[in-house]
């Protein structure tokens, strides 16, 4: 496919890495922000290439490692009522609620459909008028103008059995949490490639400055990856902060105007929880008022809904770098991926997943001498 | 007699004939089921121990021991590019056999029709099912028939059971993977999931992806005729694909499996929609191809004789045995790098992130 | 989030005042909504489409500007002769095991 797989040459990859390790005298921590720059490097085994040059901690960017553990209840209690036709991105399916999933809620009888775009969502309420469609709208950035979208035209064509969920959360605001936090290790960033593509990188540009950091907006295929990465290390080397712009192919310093617009019409910061973080404030959006019909919160009486974590998991430390997958007690005994006790060991990119997955492997490696 | 409704109420005496899809009564063994087995089944598949109708059928075994095999089949949507569920059903059970290093010899079928399948439906089910057991000269030699409610099975369910005959000198097993072996495909990966995917409501694409389902024994016989006891393990590798068959035989012979990610075939349209939804196709279903074991002094002649043939045209080598990390299948990435091929927890979801 | 892959804009069309398209991912087709990109995008355009919306368009010309710039910065002979170097250097040195 072009403008995808020429990005995935491996011997271009590989004279890649050999240019990191010329460029660094010394090793850099570095973090990527978004879920599917740590699934490429995870899969890729990149991660292992540059490990004597850059130890790269993987960042809060998985909007399914970071829902607040409220929401997966909200969901699971919606899916289970009899005239909901729930419906969500793949992502969220597996993810354990206080007392189970989506999949489990549908091995009960819940209606549970997988779709791949929010549009097709509104469709099936159209399709089943007597049902009530609700979406689970999960994202970032990158997924608000398609969610706002949705409710736009729903509004528009008047369908009323459709409504959302929603759980959305930005980046800056984390991105500047984790720089505020004392025990912050993370050197330089790789900005997310498809957030930057609808939002630009102005909002960056203060933060680079404050404190100090590189930050250079990504791709996602692994020359991509690898580009930004020899970016951030050049920086560091040179005692550069800037932001710097490697998906050119994607991003422009505007990002896309009209997206913006209806994400701005539909709607509104709020304070967020972020599952293993905490609340970080105006790091969320939430629905307009003139739009509070589409809320599924409103329209099933679920807000005011608070749930407490349970403490064996320590994602948030592992989400912030403070704590490695393996050096969890639960990791690999009572925590795996068949049966997970929190988020990052359901998604593929989460980083404890990504650990159970190659981290293994040197374990193995290790003991066979 | 009297056709009881599911509602209770009062029925006309005489046989209530829908002319277009099957009713309950189909199933209660009377005058409408003789009718359906009749007029759909034994046209089709019509062979002398089928005609007979016994409860089960007596067929001569030559040889010694004997393969067999059964397998369920509840794929949706019924059809979709390449196939059908009475495709699946009976490649399916003729692989099995085959992948045992069994000749197959005889089919049995049992299905489960639900109260409203169309009678149209059912006959492009029941024309691919003989259709492709008399290409492969293996007979549907008895067989049973259920209807249920409206609701409680997806349109059709199919189980066959397969019978197969076995050489002495070729009995392909799991726990035969020994280090050293090399590993061959014998086609492109992920046809099938991809396709039958595009189909399901949802996620509505378009793709220029046929399931690959088909008929292995001829292929399996010509690597018999040429390669022989060198030919370790055979393995069709359906729900859970490459990756999860690959694991199960690592696990089972206590080996290491290492692969090389820039030697998969993975057709065009298949990668582009597992790019589209986020899939792997190392996990994706296959219907039509096998993965081989075999001694490396004859992985050229096997390869050889898959690539004569036109169903192994696109055989290629994937990987190889290793006495490391037994029970582990690791992946040599493009870039270098390695990752864990593991074994999923449930299905492969599409994911966004 | 994070899964967007570019595919080439076929056809355009209008539903119902939505701009839509049919979009051409390497032999795989979908109804894509080109709202976001509606006042630029015309036939044989790449876009980059995340859930079924075309984010942006793909800047064809930078995108192969970058792209061998990136092929030539990978290009190993520069390391190679230097590694070479290198090694020469370590087997003059006496401590050379």
């Amino acid at each position: 496919m072009k403008y995808l797989t020429e990005y995935r040459d491996g011997t271009i990859a590989r004279g890649l890495v050999a240019r990191i390790h010329q460029a660094a005298t010394r090793r850099w921590c570095l973090m990527e922000v978004c879920g599917g720059q740590t699934h490429t490097i995870v899969k890729q085994g990149l991660g292992e290439l540059l490990d004597d040059t850059v130890e790269m901690i993987h960042g809060p960017g998985c909007p399914v490692c970071v829902t607040p553990l409220e929401q997966i209840d909200k969901a699971l209690h919606l899916a289970a009522r009899p005239e909901v036709i729930f419906t969500s991105f793949g992502d969220m399916l597996r993810v354990p609620g206080s007392e189970c999933d989506l999949l489990a809620v549908r091995a009960r009888g819940g209606t549970v459909r997988v779709v791949y775009s929010p549009l097709d969502a509104l469709a099936l309420a159209q399709r089943y008028p007597d049902r009530q469609v609700v979406f689970f709208a999960v994202g970032f950035e990158t997924t608000a103008p398609a969610n706002a979208m949705a409710v736009w035209r729903a509004h528009q064509l008047g369908v009323t059995n459709f409504s959302i969920l929603v759980s959305h959360v930005t980046v800056p605001p984390a991105m500047v949490a984790l720089l505020e936090a004392p025990d912050n290790r993370v050197q330089g960033f790789l900005a997310a490639g498809h957030v930057c593509t609808v939002m630009g990188w102005t909002e960056y540009e203060p933060i680079a400055a404050k404190y100090r950091v590189p930050i250079v907006v990504t791709g996602f295929e692994p020359l991509d990856i690898l580009e930004g990465i020899l970016m951030t290390v050049r920086q560091l080397e040179e005692g550069r902060h800037e932001v710097e712009n490697q998906y050119v192919r994607s991003v422009r310093r505007e990002g896309t105007p009209p997206a913006r617009d209806i994400v701005q019409r539909v709607f509104r910061l709020v304070d967020r929880k972020w599952r293993g973080i905490g609340e970080i404030p105006m790091s969320g959006l939430g629905l307009r008022e003139e739009f509070a019909d589409f809320d599924a919160e409103v329209r099933f009486g679920l807000t005011g809904m608070s749930v407490e974590e349970a403490s064996e998991c320590r994602a948030g430390d592992v989400l912030r770098g403070r704590l490695k997958p393996m050096d969890c007690p639960a990791f690999g005994t009572r925590c795996t991926p068949e049966h997970p006790l929190g988020s990052p060991m359901v998604s593929s990119e989460g980083a404890c997943a990504a650990y159970y997955n190659y981290g293994r492997l040197r374990v193995t490696a290790g003991r066979e001498g | 007699m009297t056709l009881a409704s599911a509602s209770g109420s009062v029925q006309c005496p005489l046989p209530h004939v829908v002319a277009d899809r099957i009713q309950l009564g189909h199933g209660s063994g009377g005058k409408l089921s003789a009718a359906l087995l009749r007029d759909y089944f034994l046209p089709r598949f019509g062979n002398p121990h089928l005609a007979r109708l016994g409860d089960a059928a007596v067929v001569p075994v030559p040889g010694d021991d004997v393969a067999v095999s059964t397998d369920s089949f509840v794929v949706s949507p019924l059809e979709f590019p390449g196939g059908n569920i009475g495709t699946l059903a009976v490649h399916g059970t003729l692989n099995d056999l085959a992948m045992m290093g069994a000749r197959p010899g005889y089919l049995a079928a049992a299905f489960v029709l639900e109260e409203g399948l169309p009678f149209g439906l059912l006959g492009r089910v029941l024309d691919a099912m003989a259709d492709a057991a008399r290409a492969a000269a293996v007979p549907i030699v008895t067989g049973d028939t259920k209807v249920v409610e409206r609701g409680k099975a997806d349109g059709l369910y199919i189980t066959t059971t397969g019978i197969g005959l076995l050489a002495p000198d070729f009995r392909p097993a799991p726990d035969r993977a020994r280090p050293g072996d090399a590993i061959l495909v014998s086609g492109p990966i992920g046809r099938h999931g991809m396709a039958v995917m595009g189909a399901r409501e949802g996620l509505g694409y378009e793709a220029e992806v046929s399931s690959d389902t088909a008929n292995l024994s001829p292929l399996v016989e010509r690597l018999r005729a040429e390669v022989g006891v060198a030919v370790h393990v055979l393995r069709d590798p359906t729900r859970g694909g490459v990756a999860s068959a690959l694991n199960e035989i690592a696990v089972a012979a206590g080996v290491g499996v290492e692969l090389d990610e820039r030697r998969l075939p993975v057709p065009g349209p298949v990668a582009a929609a597992c790019d589209l939804l986020g899939l792997d196709p190392l996990y994706v279903a296959n219907e039509g191809i096998f993965v081989a074991f075999v001694e490396p002094a004859a992985a050229g002649r096997a390869l050889r004789v898959l690539r004569e043939h036109p169903l192994g045209s696109n055989a290629d080598r994937i990987g190889q045995v290793v006495p490391q990390h037994p029970g582990l299948v690791v992946l040599r990435t493009a870039p270098g790098g390695t990752r864990i091929v593991d074994m999923l927890p449930g299905d492969q979801l599409p994911r966004i992130c | 989030m994070c899964l967007g892959i570019p595919g080439r804009v076929v056809e355009i069309h209008d539903d119902r005042g939505l701009p839509m398209g049919v979009v051409d991912f390497g032999g795989v087709r979908r109804e894509v909504c080109l709202a976001y990109v509606a006042d630029q995008v015309k036939p044989g355009d790449y876009a980059i489409v995340h859930v079924g919306f075309a984010l942006s368009l793909v800047d064809r010309a930078e995108a192969a500007r970058t792209f061998d710039a990136l092929r030539e910065l990978s290009q190993l002979d520069e390391l190679d002769w230097l590694r070479e170097v290198a090694d020469a250097a370590a087997a003059e040195r006496p401590e050379a095991s």
